[in-house]
Parts: structure tokens; sequence; C-alpha cells
């Protein structure tokens, strides 16, 4: 298995709070500071308190896969042939269901991704970057 | 929406290729000339035009096709499917019943092979760019191979089923001389295309065109003076989800669920008629899985059943409820929309040579849109 190769793009500051987190080992994710509720993706504006800043809490590292697709073909732009194939996983933490975090499945020998299981936190680095990436639990 | 009193009465169309040497405002103006001719008009008739957040601006057309005289104009501010075949139409019925236009010409192109590519525009999300690209979680078939994952857990979906959906387009497509891929393709076949993203194979993708179509609105009224039989549209919903488009493919909580239960129900409201009464149907198959689960949405079959109602041939030529008649955009030509609502049309027309299905008097277009879904029921009146 492969690692894509694509750093964040920052076109802004406000997902480095995020990838600050997983240089740490620690999932963060953007909450209203507040009431404290969830906002996955982080939006402009919280819509619950539009005055409030994005507060990034540290949720639980573990939790399972919503879905997974594993690429054969990157479609990202440039030529990434020697990237694939990877797993890619839509990981719901234990403490926020129904917010999804694009990441990378660990897989190991002959094991495959897929609904339901169980996941834990394994950032994995890819060139200069980090990447948020889950094994599977026992 | 009340009842509509509007008619489609002009289609045309550009080839549908994989690398035109035309611009896209070049292949716009074309179908576009051509619908304004099928429909038995002149470019001085047409006082209104449509078009989209994503094509060109309706005043650089106008001038590209020398409509000089004031039109009324309006941008479809969704995407896809859900534009070309059902908000385009609903703002036509608006401008119609309020006496703002009567001819109102509806183009919509692409150009796949521009450079970028047609990932190019959801690569411009910040989210997409942050927190989707650097897993390489990017391109469409990415996240429609993850709703299909999903599905196969919840509701079970065999290899065989799957494939069925390509099939059964491309089988109708081998009947479409103008269809952008119509060889014959069985299940071995299907088998050779590559992967993509598992379980989509380049065979359960939509293609990658360059091509415009284009049609013509007026009234009912006005519609029976004009040369073709009368298609009416006599049902048409709207259903969206509170999710942008930057996010509904991860966040949505049943990624499953388009909003396509909801324009179902309107549009057969609209027109007083269940799926009971349908003869065929175009199904907006950007990839297997949205035609599978619009199918259910469309209420063909019931929640769960999409891809067996395909794998039992009933979407086949012959089949009780023939669906994508041109091929689709599976085989046919990837022309957002647009090109399943222009297949329709001339299917009850009875336009459609060895591909008409026969008798056909009511036909259901699906148009899935991102975060929007619209079901338009057209008639031959």
């Amino acid at each position: 298995m492969g690692i894509p190769v694509f750093p964040p793009r920052f076109d802004t500051d406000l997902l480095k709070p995020f990838y600050e987190g997983l240089e740490k080992g620690e999932l963060r994710m953007s909450a209203c500071s507040t009431c404290g509720e969830f906002h996955w993706y982080p939006p402009e504006i919280l819509h619950c308190h539009p005055e409030a800043k994005i507060d990034w809490r540290t949720i639980s590292p573990e939790g399972v896969i919503y879905s997974f697709t594993t690429v054969t073909r990157s479609l990202l732009p440039g030529d990434h042939r020697d990237e694939v194939p990877f797993t890619v996983i839509l990981v719901e933490s234990d403490d926020v269901p129904n917010a999804r975090i694009p990441s990378i499945f660990m897989a190991r020998e002959g094991q495959e991704a897929e609904c339901g299981m169980r996941v834990r936190l394994s950032p994995v680095q890819a060139g200069e970057h980090i990447l948020p990436a889950f094994e599977a639990i026992d | 929406m009340k009842a509509s009193m509007v008619a489609i009465t002009g289609v045309g169309e550009t080839e549908y290729v994989r690398a035109s040497q035309n611009s896209l405002m070049h292949m716009l103006a074309e179908a576009s000339r051509k619908a304004i001719t099928d429909s038995g008009l002149k470019i001085s008739d047409i006082d209104g035009v449509i078009g989209n957040r994503n094509n060109h601006s309706t005043d650089d057309l106008c001038f590209n096709l020398g409509i000089t005289q004031q039109v009324f104009t309006a941008v479809t501010d969704v995407a896809g499917g859900t534009a070309t075949t059902g908000a385009a139409l609903q703002l036509a019925q608006l401008a119609i019943d309020a006496g703002l236009a009567k001819y109102i010409l509806i183009p919509y192109g692409i150009s796949c092979s521009a450079p970028g590519g047609p990932y190019m525009f959801h690569g411009r999300e910040p989210l997409k760019g942050d927190l989707e690209m650097p897993v390489g979680y990017y391109g469409q078939p990415s996240y429609f191979a993850a709703m299909t994952n999903r599905y196969r857990y919840e509701y079970g979906l065999t290899d065989e089923e799957l494939a069925s959906v390509a099939l059964t387009h491309r089988a109708w497509a081998t009947l479409n001389p103008d269809a952008q891929k119509n060889q014959p393709m069985d299940y071995d076949e299907y088998l050779k295309s590559p992967m993509i993203s598992t379980p989509l194979r380049a065979a359960d993708c939509c293609l990658m065109t360059d091509g415009a179509g284009a049609y013509i609105v007026t009234s009912t009224e006005r519609a029976r003076d004009l040369p073709h039989a009368t298609v009416t549209v006599a049902g048409l919903g709207i259903g969206t989800n509170p999710w942008p488009q930057s996010m509904v493919l991860t966040q949505n909580p049943n990624l499953l669920n388009l909003p396509g239960r909801k324009s179902a129900a309107d549009a057969y409201k609209m027109a007083d008629m269940s799926p009971d009464d349908l003869d065929l149907a175009q199904i907006y198959d950007c990839f297997s899985i949205s035609a599978i689960l619009q199918s259910e949405m469309l209420g063909l079959c019931e929640k769960g059943q999409g891809a067996k109602f395909y794998h039992a041939g009933h979407g086949m030529p012959g089949g009780k409820m023939p669906i994508n008649t041109s091929g689709g955009h599976m085989s046919g030509g990837y022309v957002p929309g647009i090109n399943l609502l222009i297949e329709a049309v001339r299917q009850l027309r009875g336009d459609r040579g060895t591909a008409q299905v026969p008798d056909a008097k009511v036909c259901a277009v699906a148009g899935l849109g991102g975060n929007s879904h619209s079901t338009t029921i057209l008639t031959r009146s």
C-alpha cells in the first residue's frame, strides 16, 4: 500500500490546529467557543453563536469507519501513480458521531477496511507533512 | 408548485466526444441553434435564456448567438442534473406564467478536456484542499465509491448487481449511433475495465465528455402551433439537503440519503401520478451507485432493491422500465442532465428508431446535483 503525498494547501490558517494536534498524536475537532457544540468541517461562521470563535477540542482518538474506498487511480493534480493504492476511510470519533474525518487506513498485512470497523488514531508522515491515519483496534 | 402549462418544443445537441476542438461557447451556440431550428423558431423569437452558474453568462451567450432583442435571463444556482432537468424548467415556468417570456432557450455544456479536468472547480474548495486532497480523497469516483461501499454494508450488493447498471445503460447505447461508447459490453468485458476507486471501475463512472445540449420551453398553448408533438412538463419537484457542495459527500449523516424522495413525491403530486404511470425513466448516472439510489427514490422499487432491480433486467431494452435509453451518462455522454432530458423528449415524440420504447407517453427524469435533486415527469399530450 502507498501513501498520497499532497500537502494541505492552507489557503487560510483555519485547519492548522487540526494538523498541530496530529503532530502531538491528538485528534482535534472544531467547536463553538461559546456553547461547545462541534462544527465539522469548521465553518467560516458559527451559526449557533456568530460572534464566537472556533475552539479546537481534543476528542477520542478511537472511533468507527463509516465508509472507505481503496484508490487505485489517484485523481490528484500531478503525477501520483507511485502512491497508489491507498485506502481512504471516513472515521467517526466515538465523541462526535456523524462528524467524519477523511483519513488513511493503516492496514496490517492482508487486512482490509470495513464499514463499522473500530479504529484508533495513528498519524502517518507523508513526506514533510503529517496525515490523519487510523489502524484497526484488535 | 402548481400544475404546469409549459412544454419542451425543441431540442439540440452537439456530438459527444472525449476531446472536442470546439470551445464551450461554440458547443453551447451550436446546440442552441439546433434547438431553436428544431422547435420551428428563429433566433429573433427567443425572448428568454436560462443559464447555469458553471457555464458562460447569458449575455455572452446571447452575443455569440446574435440575440439582440430584449430577453428575460436567469441562472440556475444548483449543480448538475438538478440545474438542467429541474431548476431551469421551474424558472422557465415562472417566467412564462408571469408573462416575462414566451420562448425560452436553456443550454448547458461541459468541457471535461479543459485544462485542470472535471474536478478542478471542486479542488478550489479550501476544505477539500486542507482535509480531503491530502489523504487522496479527491475526484468524484472516490466519493461515490465510498457511498457504494456503505450501500453494500447496509443493503448487500454483489459485484454482478453493481455491474448490471453499466451493462443496462450500455445495452441501450448499442442502439444509439450517437452514443460516445456504443460497443457491446458483457460482464467479462466489464471486468476488464480498470478499477478506479474500489469498488468502482471506469465502466461504473460517467464518461468524460465535451459537448452541449439545449432545449426550448414555451407554453403548452403555443407549443401546439409548433412542428413537434407536444411534450408537457406534467410534474416537477426539487429537493435539497442542508449541506453545501463542499461537505455533502462526507458529512451528510446518511451519505445515501440524496434528496430524491422529496423531489419525486412533489413531482408525482403535481402530475397526479404514481410510479406505476411511468413508461420509462432517465436517471442521472454520474456513477452506478447514483442510478441505483435514484431508481429507489423514483419508486421504481423498494429501498435497498435498486441494484437487484437493475440485475433483474427491468431497465434493459424490452424490460418493464427502460432506463437511460440513450446510454445515459455512463455510455451515451456526460453533459450533466441535459442529454437525459433531451432523450426523454425524443422518446415521447416517438423519434428514437431502434431504441424507441413502444408507445412511450410518460417519462421521469431524475436529476442529481450534489446537495440537490430534481424529479421531472414529462408527458406526450
